[in-house]
């Protein structure tokens, strides 16, 4: 099997498109791709359409504050100086600032009742990747890595789980990680999108690059046989991902030098904007899960003019994005959410800051089957804590199973034996749908 | 098998696991005896001290040998059967790598298989404590524990001066109390006074700087507790902020020079070292400057200003500081501020911050000043007084962590020894102990503790102890699943730190450290300038492969960025050549044979012979390939992308 033609392999996909089949028609072509990048994608793509759903975070670092984001309070003391603007839906008004997402509120729910108790970064952060606080027995999977496993493609040669932008403390620290499901469903970490990720291309032809792996397996049946088992089991599946990516002409994806300057300076010429576009091919190829990163939120201190200097790159990227999806049809099947990990405080402190404030707090919706034009909850006039429909965290994250047609309720088993839910309790969220 | 809840008195836990009565009969008169000897001897550190001593101080050899004692018996009482002990090859190479982070050479491997000494173990142990790596290596590990979690960016550029300072302090034996004592209580120019490094990656922010000392001296996370009550421990709110009553007139001074920053950390034990001055007296301020006497100052006459102005700035009030002062401050924007114009001025930070004293902020009224909070140390109520100045907190602080009556102080440290040498801690996390935590072992952790007060808090001592012990000599096996498993019965093959693959990297392939290119890092936020000079090849290369060192050592199983680099980063692939002059190229041309090849081959990247298998394996991949170098070139490179390579074994 060393000369697959692109007919041949159009036939195969008819009928059940063999991906490791694949994988060795471009590697005995000596990679450089009898397929255009757009064929591939388009092969791969029509298999998404067919099977699923898919995701993109986008996760305010540091909590970003309700009242200068969806929730303002023009006019009260709490509410500062932030004005409110009006929007594509006659009754919805966000802060100034977010005139482009202001457009597209039609695609968009507010929830503004979001509530939980910890005020923690580190903490708070886990419970918004994972759905669980931390605990020292368990380390548990993001949700992100969850759906990965319910929805992603077998054998999809680019990884089901892509974060963007900088990493937080060590791996897997901020609950962002793979956790006990392992390292399938660990995130691939882009720091800088629209930079090629390092490393992508073997260091030797490929025939000799498989011949390599070959002789690498072989060899660590010795380590395996003297107490390494587990070690050699999770690094040759590290190796087994790393040398899909290798080999792949679907690493394109990464380069976003192809998209339109017009497209690309709608999304903004930022690393928010940049990621955004990135999300939105990587979802495009068929990834499951893509988180993006933008922040430092966390403004104790000159919290207007520092809340103002985050949303001017991340307004643009937003409204962006979901109008991207949209013109490409992916809209209906991808969930975008926007959150942080909590809120900020509505009185302001001395230093013109605001502090942690998980008591009331927002994010955003869009895609997913989700009925946009619409806001979930309402705070009190101060901000000061929720009058309507709160919000929990597993409320959301049941939200977003239900929007992904993932069963909540399903178990994992932990390591140790302990049957964990992907959303312990919670209910959706039901008015978001139809 | 486990042992109910502790109490924080060390010897109390023995006398409530009444169901253990026989080991702990025995334990008892142990750990009395060690008790006894620690109340007569401790005294302060003197390196090297110990060795002019008694009998009675407690050898490393002989706690090595009750604590395999301690740990076989209640192994045995669980039914576990311990591995056998392994063999010479994988001693070296786990020893070396452990004590200095080093692999064992080809010679180095060879000369110890044939040593018929039977105490070559112990000697080796001592060989490795007596190099200068052995501090290297675990300086390097702290100094992953202290800037993995900074807050403030730029204390990463003090990394490598406090790496150099603290492989000192290691290398020549002076005592963890000493060393936590320095950290605790440091001053100065940071680069110049690297033991600074935990405040300046806290950024010396009091309540920050509290949790970070607890955590990592105490092994007790208190940090949960600054907002509430510990919701899984017995903490309470006021205890943390009593914590952080020790450490609140610390200040980090930024100096801008044109071409060089320069940071210290300061003691503030007035309001006007915190530059209050000009908001707390006005009037006085401005006449004080205005030297053209029309009550008003200029930027020009702000310049001239010789103190210190404001929180975290130097003597020379910086432009931009100026700058921002008449944005906040020049109602009227005529270039000039008056005293009512400051008066006007919005306040610059939360009003407790500003104080010499710590405020424990009212989460109800986060704008008020908040409750007035005295130093206590929440392990023994010890209050040091009120109205001290800042070194007498931080001596104070110092004083109570470090004291041989603060069983935690120790325990932290030896917890995270043993577990970074045997791949599982008596407490895990290895950051999470405290008196509603349960330890595996608690009599051995116990007798390891006891010893290491003993001998005056040596460093070394401890190593010695842990190598020299049969339990850290055992085969490796993958860690039982069972959550009850004890653990102990064989070591843990865990994945090496960044620094440990690197230095193993360039030995094996024969590069200059500063040849081999890392993969560039966005976003990194380092600031220019001479220091700049320190993102070496080591820094970029632990940008990707590091991992927090207090991360459980299960969760490491690498990713797939450290594979994709290790598999065809472009330094790496030049490296492995079989041409020219290249360690490979050596290597074959100094053994012609193909056998001895290989088994050169094997000793320089897994420190140990092939087996038979393997040999077979490769022979019939040089027969396939039909071209010796390159084929060798396929070997070299599947040898070092191997887990074992990446592993303790």
């Amino acid at each position: 099997m060393t000369t697959l033609s692109w007919h041949e392999d159009v036939q195969l996909s008819r009928r059940s498109f063999s991906r490791r089949g694949f994988l060795y028609g471009v590697s005995g072509l000596g990679l450089a791709g009898a397929f255009d990048f757009r064929d591939t994608m388009t092969l791969q793509a029509e298999e998404l359409r067919k099977q699923g759903r898919s995701m993109i975070l986008l996760y305010m670092q540091g909590a970003p504050s309700q009242l200068e984001t969806f929730d303002p309070k023009p006019g009260t003391e709490n509410g500062g100086p932030t004005e409110a603007i009006d929007t594509a839906v006659s009754d919805i008004r966000i802060a100034k600032g977010w005139e482009q997402t202001a457009k597209q509120m039609q695609d968009i729910a507010i929830i503004r009742s979001l509530t939980n108790k910890e005020g923690e970064h580190q903490r708070a952060s886990y419970q918004l990747h994972t759905g669980y606080l931390p605990t020292g027995s368990v380390k548990h999977p993001s949700l992100g890595s969850n759906i990965a496993k319910e929805l992603s493609l077998a054998n999809h040669d680019l990884p089901s789980v892509v974060s963007i932008g900088e990493a937080g403390r060590g791996q897997g620290g901020s609950g962002s990680g793979a956790g006990f499901l392992g390292v399938d469903y660990e995130p691939f970490h882009v720091s800088n999108a629209g930079q090629m990720p390092e490393n992508l291309s073997a260091s030797v032809n490929g025939g000799r690059f498989q011949r390599r792996l070959g002789l690498l397996d072989k060899l660590e049946g010795e380590f395996a046989s003297r107490g390494g088992a587990s070690v050699v089991e999770s690094h040759r599946k590290i190796t087994d991902k790393s040398s899909k990516l290798v080999l792949t002409p679907l690493t394109k994806t990464f380069d976003l030098s192809g998209e339109s300057t017009g497209l690309k300076e709608r999304y903004g010429d930022s690393p928010f904007g940049r990621g955004c576009l990135l999300a939105r091919r990587l979802v495009e190829t068929g990834v499951t899960f893509v988180e993006v990163r933008h922040g430092n939120w966390d403004t104790h201190d000159d919290n207007f003019s520092r809340t103002a200097g985050l949303i001017s790159p991340c307004d643009p990227a937003v409204a962006t994005l979901i109008a991207d999806l949209k013109d490409r049809g992916l809209l209906e099947k991808t969930l975008i959410v926007w959150v942080g990990e909590f809120g900020r405080t509505p009185r302001v402190n001395p230093r013109g800051g605001r502090d942690h404030w998980p008591r009331n707090f927002n994010a955003l919706l869009a895609g997913g089957g989700i009925r946009g034009g619409q806001v979930i909850g309402e705070t009190a006039k101060d901000g000061m804590g929720i009058t309507k429909d709160p919000v929990s965290v597993p409320d959301l994250f049941s939200t977003i199973c239900k929007s992904l047609h993932v069963d909540a309720a399903k178990e994992n088993m932990s390591p140790i034996g302990r049957p964990l839910k992907i959303v312990d309790g919670g209910t959706p969220v039901e008015k978001l749908f139809g | 098998m486990r042992f109910p809840a502790r109490t924080q008195r060390p010897l109390a836990h023995n006398l409530v696991a009444g169901s253990l009565a026989p080991i702990i009969v025995a334990t008892l008169s142990i750990a009395a005896a060690v008790w006894l000897t620690v109340g007569n001897t401790f005294a302060a550190n003197k390196p090297g001290a110990s060795k002019s001593r008694s009998v009675e101080v407690p050898t490393a050899n002989g706690v090595a040998a009750k604590v395999d004692q301690l740990i076989l018996s209640d192994l045995a009482n669980a039914g576990v059967t311990p591995t056998g002990i392994c063999n010479d090859e994988d001693y070296l190479r786990r020893a070396s790598l452990d004590i200095t982070g080093q692999l064992p050479s080809p010679r180095d491997v060879t000369l110890f298989a044939l040593d018929p000494d039977s105490g070559k173990r112990t000697k080796l142990v001592e060989r490795l404590l007596a190099s200068p790596d052995f501090g290297k290596n675990w300086a390097r590990y702290w100094r992953d524990v202290i800037y993995m979690s900074a807050t403030e960016p730029r204390s990463r550029l003090s990394q490598a001066d406090f790496e150099k300072w603290l492989a000192e302090q290691w290398n020549t034996s002076v005592g963890w109390n000493a060393t936590a004592t320095s950290v605790i209580t440091a001053v100065g120019d940071v680069f110049e006074n690297p033991e600074t490094a935990l405040i300046f990656a806290q950024s010396g922010v009091n309540e920050d700087v509290a949790a970070e000392a607890c955590r990592i001296f105490l092994g007790i996370q208190m940090q949960c507790a600054n907002c509430h009550d510990h919701p899984s421990d017995i903490w309470k709110r006021e205890q943390f902020h009593e914590l952080a009553a020790y450490f609140p007139r610390i200040t980090l001074r930024r100096i801008m020079m044109p071409d060089e920053f320069k940071i210290e950390v300061l003691s503030a034990n007035s309001d006007r070292g915190r530059g209050d001055q000009m908001r707390e007296n006005p009037e006085q301020f401005v006449t004080m400057l205005d030297r053209n006497k029309d009550k008003k100052l200029s930027k020009e006459e702000m310049r001239q200003r010789p103190g210190v102005m404001m929180r975290g700035e130097a003597p020379g009030v910086p432009a931009q500081l100026i700058d921002r002062i008449f944005e906040q401050a020049d109602g009227n924007k005529d270039d000039l501020i008056t005293a009512a114009e400051i008066k006007a001025m919005p306040q610059p930070m939360q009003a407790g911050r500003g104080s010499t004293e710590h405020h424990m902020s009212d989460l109800q009224d986060p704008s008020s000043k908040g409750k007035l909070m005295q130093p206590k140390f929440f392990v023994d109520g010890a209050t040091p007084g009120q109205n001290l100045s800042d070194l007498e907190r931080r001596q104070a602080a110092a004083k109570s962590f470090t004291s041989s009556s603060n069983p935690w102080f120790a325990r932290a440290i030896v917890n995270r020894v043993w577990c970074e040498m045997l791949g599982e801690g008596f407490y895990m996390p290895v950051d999470d102990l405290g008196p509603t935590r349960t330890a595996r072992f608690p009599e051995a952790l116990e007798v390891i503790c006891q010893g290491f007060v003993a001998n005056d808090y040596d460093p070394k001592w401890l190593i010695r102890t842990v190598a020299n012990s049969q339990t850290y000599q055992r085969k490796v096996a993958a860690k039982s699943t069972s959550e009850d498993a004890l653990p102990f019965a064989s070591v843990t093959p865990t994945r090496l730190r960044a620094d440990v693959v690197f230095d193993s990297l360039i030995e094996v392939l024969g590069i200059k450290e500063e040849s081999l290119n890392g993969p560039a890092r966005g976003g990194m936020m380092i600031a220019g300038g001479p220091r700049a000079a320190q993102r070496g090849p080591r820094f970029q290369f632990d940008s990707l492969f590091g991992i927090d060192p207090s991360m459980s050592k299960e969760d490491i199983t690498g990713n797939v960025p450290q594979t994709l680099y290790l598999m065809n980063n472009s330094f790496l692939r030049s490296a492995v050549t079989a041409s020219g002059n290249s360690r490979l190229g050596r290597l074959l041309r100094n053994n012609p044979d193909e056998r001895d090849a290989l088994g050169e081959l094997y000793l320089l990247v897994l420190a140990r012979e092939p087996s038979k298998h393997e040999v077979e394996i490769c022979q019939a991949h040089l027969k396939e390939v039909g071209q010796r170098n390159e084929a060798f070139e396929d070997l070299m490179w599947s040898l070092f992308n191997s887990s074992e390579f990446l592993s303790k074994r």
